[in-house]
């Protein structure tokens, strides 16, 4: 029976669904790929160690694909949180996709799944409200960490161009909020004071990761599907999110924000480089419509409910009783479009 | 007849074209209708006001002593909370903040710049509807007015979206009060979309070449674009309302340009007007101008069909005579007007 390989099982969304497709169709019919091996508690799934960033790993891996049967690889090695060493991702994120894209071609690999991120679109202020997939992603985007996830999914799409056995799905997911994602945004929002840029709001997506585990798990029974969004029922505006999580928010004005930010990063303080403000800015709404038309996926959790997942999850016991009236109202209006 | 027009927002208005299908659903029942949402709504305002106040009371009363983050946090949240609701619909609009806003922009309407509005009965009461119309103020007073105008003086009582430029949707604090008031960003994709769910718009095709033109230059319809709207119009079967707005021009007149003084802060110009910047922030106040809006008879593209929208030559030809419509219509109320202060 030809086997489903998952990249970067370490990471938060590969381990998730090494799980779900470990209770679903036994721990035979699915290999780990990863520089470390799965939890203990995974016992009997197959594991081959991989080190994407070596020379010789697509040779390697045309060896493991054949050995093991695989027909179908979900590649979820991708950082979310950007890394100081911009280099080593490159070398991962980018370099490593060109590595299994050519080796999945090689070895006769059907379908190459591609976990990628809504925000490769970038936030700019002319977005329209609802990105579809048709939109370029920000391919001179002056974050490192959306150029290589660019370059990435650019590497699957040329190998499934010139090799049309080699099926190539990209699912770009939304931000992910829930219990247990822990990342760079949930370490913001571990703290008091968080600062937001002055005279911003913009409208946010926030995933939970039950519904980015169905999607990905629908994608991989769907066949190859090209680039797909995987977003929340609503969307909820940045200040509304920092507001109910009982933040105290400091505004910065934008100008100052950027040098700020990025001195704060090359002190070794900050988060994130100051390329993301514009994230904080400006909106990266994506639309859902065709994950609903070619998957039939359409995600169960709103944003709010996201976050109010993660809250009860970080803060047990401080949450505040909810308000079924605005949630209802929510729902109908969002049955249209998000 | 402002309470009543408080209770249809967005949200009101499909729930309310649904009422009138339904054939059980008489007047009576409609009234209870608004008086239950009427209800609803006081009920939430005065809870939310209480919760303002009592967190206000909390930290007076604890003094300076009893100041912790989580205190200021709810402070914070409070405040936010006071003018903005915690639900937006999928475009960003706030029905609550348009609320607070309301009495401010009918002041403008009303007593500063006493508007008034004609040929409100071109406007369709339901479905999809693209307003045009000429651009001017320097700042999008003229956008927010026609939304006041159709609003209060259209008996379907109609949000007509405006699609603001991208240049006031980049700007702090005016980006986000615009998209929470119901304005979306001047692109295509959003336009077909919001046309295709039936909703009314409102679009200056000028762009910024109208709104900070100078004022010698005024009530001179400036060039359409590139007809964007109109092979949007076509692609969708939307008729076309003519929008005639006069006055505007008036509120800060664009004597000089610094535009070397803007690009720092990515402004596309940098107006000098009698009173700005050397006023400071009196610079800012607009003049008390007269104006009308007025809405002409729509202009049905349906005959064409939609794949004229690949027709570049049709398409400019129906761009330019919208826009002779436009400049005919403008310069007909100017010639009627004697005044600008009084119209």
């Amino acid at each position: 029976m030809p086997r489903i390989a998952i990249t970067g099982t370490a990471s938060f969304l590969g381990g998730r669904l090494l799980r779900r497709l470990v209770a679903a169709r036994g721990a035979d019919a699915v290999l780990a790929l990863d520089i470390t091996p799965p939890p203990t508690t995974l016992a009997g799934v197959r594991h081959r160690m991989l080190d994407l960033t070596l020379p010789g790993a697509d040779r390697r891996l045309v060896e493991v694909f054949r050995e093991e049967d695989v027909d179908t690889v979900f590649h979820a090695a991708f950082f979310t949180t950007p890394r100081r060493d911009a280099s080593y991702s490159h070398e991962l994120e980018s370099i490593g996709t060109l590595h299994l894209a050519a080796a999945a071609a090689a070895a006769g690999v059907r379908h190459l799944l591609l976990r990628s991120f809504t925000g490769v679109y970038g936030a700019r202020g002319q977005n329209p409200s609802f990105l579809t997939e048709e939109r370029k992603p920000d391919a001179d985007s002056r974050l490192s960490w959306v150029r290589d996830k660019v370059e990435a999914e650019e590497h699957a799409f040329s190998f499934s161009r010139r090799y049309p056995g080699l099926g190539v799905t990209v699912l770009r997911f939304a931000t992910l909020l829930g219990p247990a994602v822990h990342t760079f945004y949930t370490r913001l929002l571990g703290s008091r004071v968080v600062p937001v840029v002055l005279g911003y709001d913009p409208l946010i997506q926030l995933l939970h990761p039950d519904d980015a585990l169905e999607a990905a798990a629908v994608a991989i029974e769907k066949g190859a599907s090209g680039v797909v969004n995987v977003v929340p029922r609503a969307t909820i505006t940045l200040l509304t999110a920092l507001h109910l999580s009982d933040k105290v928010t400091v505004p910065v004005p934008h100008p100052a924000a950027y040098p700020l930010a990025e001195l704060w990063w090359a002190a070794g303080v900050g988060e994130a480089p100051g390329g993301f403000i514009d994230y904080a800015r400006f909106p990266f709404v994506a639309d859902g419509e065709k994950a609903r038309a070619t998957l039939g996926f359409s995600a169960r959790y709103s944003s709010r409910e996201a976050l109010e997942s993660y809250l009860e999850y970080r803060f047990p016991g401080a949450g505040r009783p909810r308000t079924p009236m605005a949630r209802t109202s929510a729902g109908e209006a969002h049955e249209v479009g998000a | 007849m402002s309470a009543q027009a408080k209770v249809v927002p967005i949200a009101g208005r499909r729930r309310g074209s649904k009422r009138r299908e339904d054939p059980k659903g008489g007047p009576a029942l409609d009234r209870r209708v608004v008086e239950l949402e009427q209800e609803l709504k006081e009920l939430r305002a005065s809870k939310q006001g209480e919760s303002l106040l009592v967190a206000l009371a909390r930290a007076v009363s604890s003094g300076a002593g009893g100041v912790t983050w989580a205190s200021l946090a709810r402070l914070q949240r409070a405040f936010y909370f006071a003018w903005h609701s915690e639900e937006t619909d999928e475009f960003g609009t706030d029905a609550r903040f348009a609320e607070t806003l309301e009495p401010f922009f009918e002041f403008l309407y009303a007593v500063w710049w006493r508007v008034e509005a004609t040929g409100t009965e071109h406007l369709p009461a339901s479905g999809p509807g693209l307003v045009v119309a000429n651009h001017s103020g320097v700042l999008p007073y003229d956008g927010l007015m026609v939304q006041v105008a159709i609003r209060h003086e259209h008996p379907a009582r109609r949000l007509c979206r405006m699609l603001a430029l991208d240049m006031f949707a980049l700007l702090p604090v005016l980006a986000p009060m615009l998209s929470k008031s119901g304005s979306v960003r001047a692109n295509p994709e959003n336009a077909e979309r919001l046309l295709r769910q039936g909703e009314l718009l409102g679009v200056f095709p000028e762009g910024v070449k109208g709104v900070g033109k100078r004022f010698r230059e005024r009530y001179k319809l400036a060039r359409f674009g590139r007809g964007g709207f109109v092979r949007i119009a076509l692609r969708t079967g939307t008729p076309i309302i003519p929008c005639a707005i006069v006055g505007a021009e008036e509120i800060h007149p664009v004597i000089g340009k610094a535009d070397w003084l803007g690009r720092p802060f990515g402004l596309p110009y940098f107006p000098l007007t009698p009173t700005f910047p050397w006023l400071g922030p009196l610079g800012v106040v607009p003049l008390p101008t007269k104006w009308s809006i007025d809405f002409g008879e729509p202009i049905d593209l349906r005959e064409h069909g939609p794949e004229a929208a690949e027709d570049p030559i049709l398409v400019n030809r129906i761009v330019e005579s919208v826009r002779a419509t436009l400049q005919r219509m403008v310069d007909g109320r100017l010639a009627r007007r004697r005044s600008v202060w009084f119209g």
